[in-house]
């Protein structure tokens, strides 16, 4: 009868444990044997005020450690004794740490890895410590495996024995003479009192420095120093991702530093040394960088990055904690202390072939995973795309805002002993930070699907280090998280046979027999997949030292490639799926890592020198948000201007630049050699404007070139003389300024059309914005001139339209002989006017309101007709946007003082929440902070939550449906909007430039993007690097064409002529001018 | 047995209700500190910077003595003395008001108009009140509604003050390409507060810059100039009552005066704040301790928190007038970059413009304030900052404690000595100017 029970009971535990995901299941500590559980007790001396890593968590390495076939599983722990379980098949574990010897002898174990380190085909165990603080003592240990399931520590053998801060450890061959050398990550601990320059990470010191340790022969030689690695107290180092990101055979490191400090992307030279290039490649990374890893998740052959943060997707969680710099902090941080630009969110960084990588985290879905620590990649449902499941959690989250202002003085306002502020009463007033693991589906275009809440159970684990490798031999992916405070959990994969897959183990060299640093290409049906091992992933772990790939319902993977370390390679042909192969070099042949960039030809090649074209734009120090402190984006730094003309009357095109606010207007004359800068008193004396756009004609038909300028700038004000556009005539003497009709407003552009037919140019010049009222659609205007005196055109000034235009197009739309004017703006739909003989009648367009930025006539379909390319704001941003769940501005006088404010909301789960944080909302409006006196109150709270109905009624609303730059395609005069791709949704796109560039007959459009204009929430669209329209199909990034793009914001794209030959002319904002030559 | 006592006890209480009570409602001095400790207390929760914190202090202290003003002939009434201000209404009913009571009352409303965690001014004022009810409705009632009336008033004239289109002013944009120019220090590097301060309409001075001082000393960090030698004083000075230790005398008073009501400490990703009560609000406490000392009643009590509270605000305008005009830079940001990279200052430097010394203009003001009200040579024990766990220290007279408030500032390494001796001459010359033109009694 007992036993009845306790099998009837027994049953009911596991069927309670063992939960399910529609592709992972949860086996229980109690089926598999594994008990590993990361328990930590806080005490009054050792808690997180005491350690600032005490919530990390240990760490879990899977390898198969006595060869059997079957991987098995070593753990970490912080206060608990390490654990190795042998996988004994079907899922079950032995638990053999005691006779293995693998106990460890340090107080604080972090991060562990499998690597054969003495080469004789028996995976070792390297396991890190923190040692010297909190009274911690050990040192690193290295389990060199006696081949019978025991192990003896030589660390100090090896000369691994570091005594330091270690968080994580990397075994790879960097030098390529066979062994494996081994990169030990360290983190500093030092209080943060100030921040320290940048320049803090050239001064080496032991127990926070990262270390590079050559092994020589079984001695690990620490050649830090020679090889270029930074060893300073100021690195907080958290991510480990080795990858050969430059594909020139020799792995690289990318090292994810906490805090202040930037990322390291150390480049493997191939002599020994390294060089540091973090600036040369990313714009911009993660803040709060913790875990990173690699693989090609787009299938082009080079290795993507992803590096994590601790960005919450939940909005309570959102609201209340500290989140970026505000824009004058981070001006400090990066003018003053010399440091990177960094936001607080995953980045996910696409590699292109010029070494630069387009970051595409927000677009991608990836940006936030909350506090996170492991991302690893792998094809975990076998459909031949990369997935990703991402860790996360903390007890408590120590940057909640209540705590930080509220909570911590009352419990410390007794104890002022500046080491003892906080206590445990204090600790428990901290919210917790758990959130449930992620896991992501891998998509076509960059995209990644959240599966989190069904392909995984729900949880509220504590999950950090996390492994993955096949435990239960079914060929496809199992993963292993260390939690804290909860048994180790196993995801056992579920997709078994219905979708098919490969595995590779790799018997290299003797020294090196797991192949670690191979890759492996895989071709089928014209896909490629490309792989590399390096067991060392994800967060303070080691994964299976394995390579797989999941095929879908491809049942013969057409062709593999392995590249050996060594620089040579083998094929394999027609390799049937669904089983695990072993693959030894043989009839191997050298490789040449030169065809993976092929050879460069491209379309543009920039002139070093400009011809002489030596223009630098310089942004004034505006900034938009010390004045308006809600509005979205900035709206003055859409300058410089630039215009082009034969001003001097000798057959050349020279070119007029206009400036930023209190900087001078450059005119370059063309000459035979090149250009040259000239001066223009009557120009430098109005450099107090900003000029936002300029055009060069013969106004007034005395037959020397005149200048017509827009300005804005978003500074000055009512009725500021310096708001006014301006006419400057030319004469013998040089400019005479003309008066316009005054228009006290921020124009956008100029666009010239001779309306009325008489021999000289008119103008439509767009108006954007009175300053400090954002949001509030404004008129624009048709000036006609009568030889150099320009009037309004009543008619259309008296049409009612309004808007913030931002750019406006000429063209006979509705072909009907007459040129007709198309005007697009923020927050507008494209608006079309027909020419009824002059004048100008709106007529029903599109629907459609956009942030958009430029439009441009083009036959992307060779229909025959014209379609019009719109440029918009793009959908790799915090703006979210669609026709259901508009992004929403709401303009009104919320506080009642007088003034007009602009709150931005957006959808999330079908509600509307304020985009801006409690901070920033009562900034401007200090009446909230009266009705939410903490930020737990305020956090979650909606639109309808935030202000009574009533209040929001009386608010005007603006509305955006799309934030994709596409085309307004012409099905025979009827429009339809078609978005681009996923690769011209990266950036605002500023400019389009249509030509013959490739000299095949037919135009192709040029696009020109990024902007920086935004608060540090939005991050930086940096990463855009121009690209060549063909037609509806076919786009070329920017960076296969020879362009210079990325990091930089354009502002115009223009085509001149020098010594007959066309040439591109790029503008951008606050940075030097291009010139490039076609090469067609 | 126990029943019937119930039974009973329930009558009596139903009786008791039955029939109001009319006993006489005492309000004494120490209802007045309490209610001010209060709003102290409420204020260093909420965080409000240090001008902003003399703006709350003032507008409740004034109509509460308007109020009392209507009743005393001793004292007279501010309407027309404080700029813009209107005589209050007369109460409909004076016979049935308790002017200590209504006083007490106004100050409490006008104080939760002010903060922002009116929940917690709610609570301690509806636990008054239901004391105040029970012993006397009518009289309670009847203040309350006149008490409530002059707090409508005064807080219309109080809205006039700019404060709210301040609020939406432009941020303070920092001017990084001159060296002189002010910088956000660690380790928060928080933006400039209130730099529109100058805008707020004063109590009794004619303008914000009436008292502007001299310029400070000519920037130049080459040595030997005068601005140099005061940038190598601070560092001097800081190094020898570092050496000196936590017990010397001068970190002593550094911490007396620290005054800093947010003091942010970042250790990795935690982050708290240590909130102390404000220069204002540590002359507030002197006030407490002279009128308890001098046994004043409470008209007196009241007179000489008005009094002091409006010449501290005055004070905060005229400082915060020059600090934004001279955008001068902190020694800190000076300190580091020049001679000694890893050098803090004893106290967390405060997060705007160094000159004139806030604390300095603000102790100078209300020494002279407090000496016209209690004469000079009073000596006091100082204990207003025990509750944040510093000790008591004791003054010959009110300008002696204004004259270590002032050099406080050096030692905590946050003030040149410039701004230390101007800023207390300023405050001086301010304090005067209040106590010559305010004819209250």
């Amino acid at each position: 009868m007992n036993r009845i029970l306790s099998i009837f009971f027994g049953s009911l535990l596991v069927a309670s444990c063992a939960k399910q995901g529609d592709l992972f299941k949860n086996p229980s500590p109690s089926e598999t044997g594994i008990q590993f559980e990361n328990l930590l007790s806080e005490s009054e001396n050792l808690s997180i005020l005491d350690y600032l890593y005490f919530y990390n968590g240990g760490g879990v390495a899977i390898g198969d450690i006595n060869n059997d076939g079957l991987p098995d599983i070593y753990f970490t722990g912080n206060q608990v004794k390490n654990k190795l379980y042998l996988n004994k098949g079907n899922l079950k574990f032995e638990d053999i740490t005691e006779s293995a010897g693998v106990e460890g002898q340090s107080s604080w174990n972090t991060g562990t890895v499998m690597a054969d380190v003495n080469g004789d085909g028996f995976l070792d165990i390297y396991a890190c410590a923190v040692v010297g603080i909190n009274g911690f003592d050990g040192y690193n240990e290295l389990f060199i495996n006696n081949g019978d399931n025991t192990f003896t520590e030589s660390a100090a053998a090896y000369g691994l024995d570091f005594d330091s801060y270690s968080s994580n450890a990397a075994f790879f061959d960097y030098d390529l003479d066979g062994d494996l050398d081994m990169y030990l990550l360290n983190h500093a601990v030092h209080t943060q009192n100030s921040y320290g320059k940048y320049d803090l990470r050239f001064e080496r010191n032991y127990e926070t420095g990262d270390k590079l340790l050559r092994n020589d022969s079984g001695k690990f030689v620490d050649v830090s120093e020679e090889a270029g690695i930074f060893g300073g107290i100021n690195a907080y180092g958290l991510g480990l991702a080795i990858s050969d990101f430059n594909l020139d055979g020799y792995p690289d490191v990318y090292v994810g530093n906490d805090f202040h400090e930037d990322d390291y992307y150390y480049l493997n030279n191939g002599d020994g040394t390294f060089t540091e290039s973090l600036r040369a490649y990313f714009g911009h990374t993660s803040r709060f960088s913790m875990g990173s890893d690699v693989a090609d998740i787009n299938g082009d052959g080079r290795p993507d990055l992803i590096s994590l943060d601790m960005l919450p997707e939940d909005e309570v969680a959102l609201k209340s904690s500290e989140g970026d710099d505000n824009i004058q902090t981070q001006r400090l941080r990066i003018n003053e202390f010399g440091y990177h630009y960094q936001f607080t969110r995953n980045m996910l960084f696409i590699n292109q072939p010029d070494g630069n990588y387009l970051e595409t985290a927000l677009m991608s879905g990836v940006s936030a995973t909350d506090w996170s620590w492991s991302a690893l990649f792998g094809d975990y449902d076998q459909d031949g795309k990369q997935d990703l499941f991402v860790s996360n959690g903390i007890p408590k989250r120590p940057n909640d805002l209540d705590f930080i202002n509220f909570l911590s003085s009352d419990q410390i306002k007794s104890k002022i002993d500046n080491t003892k502020l906080v206590d445990q009463e204090a600790l428990g007033l901290m919210p917790s930070g758990t959130a449930s693991n992620y896991i992501f589906k891998g998509t076509e275009g960059l995209g990644f699907e959240d599966m989190s809440t069904s392909w995984i159970t729900n949880d509220t684990l504590i999950s950090g280090a996390t492994a993955m490798g096949d435990l239960d031999g079914d060929g496809d992916l199992d993963l292993v998280t260390n939690n804290l405070f909860a048994p180790a959990r196993l995801y056992i994969n579920k997709t078994d046979a219905q979708r098919n897959y490969l595995n590779l183990k790799l018997n290299f060299s003797e020294k090196n027999q797991f192949g670690v640093g191979s890759k492996v290409y895989a071709y089928t049906n014209g896909k490629l997949q490309f792989k590399e091992l390096f067991p060392s992933r994800g967060f303070q772990a080691s994964s299976e030292p394995i390579v797989h790939f999941g095929f879908g319902n491809s049942t013969q993977v057409d062709s593999m490639k392995i590249v050996w370390p060594n620089k040579q390679f083998q094929v394999l042909k027609d390799v049937s799926v669904n089983q695990t192969i072993i693959v030894s070099p043989e009839g191997t042949k050298p490789f040449s890592y030169g065809q993976l960039t092929p050879a460069a030809n491209p379309l543009f090649t920039k002139i070093p020198d400009s011809l002489g074209l030596d223009y630098v734009h310089e942004e004034d120090i505006y900034t938009d948000f010390n004045r308006e402190k809600l509005i979205p984006y900035q709206i003055s730094d859409q300058g410089p201007a630039v215009a082009l003309g034969d001003l001097n009357g000798d057959g050349y095109t020279d070119i007029y630049f206009g400036a930023s606010k209190y900087k001078s207007a450059k005119v370059y004359i063309q000459t035979d050699s090149g250009f040259e800068a000239s001066y223009y008193p009557e120009l430098v004396r109005d450099s107090i404007k900003e000029n936002v756009d300029a055009v060069i004609s013969d106004f007034n038909n005395d037959q020397t070139m005149d200048i017509l300028i827009s300005s804005g700038g978003g500074d000055f004000f009512g009725e500021s003389e310096e708001l006014l556009d301006q006419l400057y005539l030319q004469n013998d003497k040089g400019f005479e300024k003309q008066e316009l009709p005054k228009l006290f407003q921020n124009s956008s552009v100029i666009r010239p059309y001779d309306i009325d037919d008489d021999g000289d140019l008119d103008v439509f010049i767009g108006g954007h914005t009175l300053t400090s009222n954002f949001g509030v659609p404004i008129p624009s205007q048709l000036l006609i001139n009568e030889n150099g005196q320009f009037s309004e055109q009543k008619g259309f000034a008296n049409n009612g339209f309004r808007g913030m235009v931002t750019d406006a197009l000429w063209d006979d739309w509705n072909k009907d002989g007459q040129t007709d004017l198309i005007v697009i703006g923020e927050w507008m739909s494209p608006t079309f006017f027909e020419n009824r003989n002059g004048q100008f009648i709106q007529v029903q367009g599109i629907e459609l309101n956009g942030l958009w930025q430029t439009i441009e006539a083009f036959d992307i379909d060779s229909d025959g007709d014209k379609d019009y390319l719109l440029g918009n704001w793009g959908t790799n941003s915090k703006f979210k946007a669609s026709t259901a769940f508009p992004m929403k501005l709401y303009r009104h006088d919320f506080d009642n003082n007088g003034q007009i404010e602009t709150i931005t909301a957006m959808e999330k789960n079908g509600t509307y929440y304020p985009l801006e944080s409690l901070d920033g909302l009562s900034s401007q409006m200090v009446v909230l902070k009266k009705r939410f006196t903490n930020y737990k109150s305020f956090a979650g709270t909606t639109m309808d939550g935030l202000f009574p109905e009533e209040v929001l009624s009386q608010a005007t609303i603006l509305e955006v449906n799309t934030l994709h730059s596409g085309y307004l395609k012409n099905n025979n005069g009827t429009f339809e909007f078609v978005p681009f791709g996923p690769e011209l949704q990266l950036s605002p796109i500023k400019d389009f430039v249509s030509d013959d560039f490739d000299g095949d007959g037919n135009a192709e459009v040029l696009i020109g993007g990024n902007y920086f204009g935004v608060k540090p929430y939005h991050g930086r669209f940096d990463s855009f690097p121009g690209a060549l329209l063909e037609n509806e199909e076919k786009v070329t990034l920017g960076n296969q064409l020879g362009l210079d793009f990325t990091k930089k914001s354009i502002r115009h794209l223009k085509i001149i002529e020098f010594k007959g030959e066309k040439h591109l002319l790029v503008v951008f904002n606050n940075d030097r001018a291009q010139l490039y030559k076609y090469n067609n | 047995m126990k029943e019937r006592i119930g039974t009973i006890a329930l009558l009596v209480l139903l009786l008791a209700s039955c029939a109001p009570k009319e006993e006489a409602i005492i309000i004494s001095p120490e209802d007045y500190h309490s209610s001010v400790d209060k709003v102290t207390e409420v204020m260093i929760h909420d965080i409000f910077s240090p001008p902003v914190a003399s703006r709350i202090f003032a507008y409740p202290n004034v109509a509460a003595y308007q109020i009392l003003a209507q009743k005393h002939d001793d004292y007279k009434s501010l309407a027309g003395q404080a700029r813009d201000l209107t005589e209050i209404p007369a109460p409909a009913n004076p016979e049935v008001i308790n002017y200590e009571l209504a006083a007490l009352i106004a100050h409490i409303d006008m104080s939760k108009k002010l903060i922002f965690s009116e929940d917690r001014i709610e609570t301690y004022r509806d636990s008054l009140y239901a004391i105040w009810s029970d012993k006397n409705e009518t009289v309670f009632n009847a203040s309350k509604a006149y008490a409530l009336e002059v707090s409508d008033h005064i807080g219309a004239w109080m809205d006039g003050d700019n404060y709210k289109q301040t609020r939406t002013m432009p941020k303070f944009t920092v001017n990084s390409e001159n060296p002189s120019r002010w910088q956000p220090t660690p380790p928060a590097y928080m933006s400039g507060i209130e730099p529109h301060w100058s805008k707020i309409r004063p109590f009794v001075i004619d303008s914000a810059a009436q008292f502007k001082p001299l310029p400070p000393p000519l920037f130049s960090m080459e040595e030997g100039t005068d601005f140099f030698k005061e940038v190598k004083e601070v560092y001097d000075i800081s190094q020898e009552i570092t050496a000196k230790g936590d017990d010397s005398e001068e970190v002593a008073i550094a911490q007396f005066w620290d005054c800093n009501p947010y003091v942010s400490v970042t250790r990795g990703h935690l982050m708290f704040a240590t909130k102390k009560i404000t220069p204002g609000a540590h002359w507030i406490g002197i006030v407490k301790i002279a009128t308890r000392k001098t046994n004043s009643d409470f008209a007196k009590t009241v007179y000489a928190y008005t009094k002091t509270s409006m010449a501290i605000a005055d004070a905060f305008i005229s400082c915060w007038d020059e600090k934004y005009r001279s955008n001068l830079i902190r020694p800190e940001t000076l300190i580091n970059e020049h001679i000694d990279d890893s050098w803090e200052p004893v106290l967390q430097t405060p997060p705007f413009p160094e000159y004139t010394s806030g604390h300095s203009v603000v102790s100078g003001a209300a020494g002279i304030t407090l000496t016209s009200i209690f004469g000079d040579n009073f000596a006091f024990d100082d204990d207003t900052e025990i509750p944040y766990g510093l000790p008591v220290r004791s003054f010959k007279s009110f300008n002696a404690a204004a004259d270590e408030a002032a050099i406080s500032r050096m030692y905590g390494g946050i003030h040149y000595r410039a701004a230390v001796n101007v800023g207390v001459k300023q405050g001086r010359d301010l304090g005067q100017f209040v106590v010559d033109n305010l004819d209250m009694n």
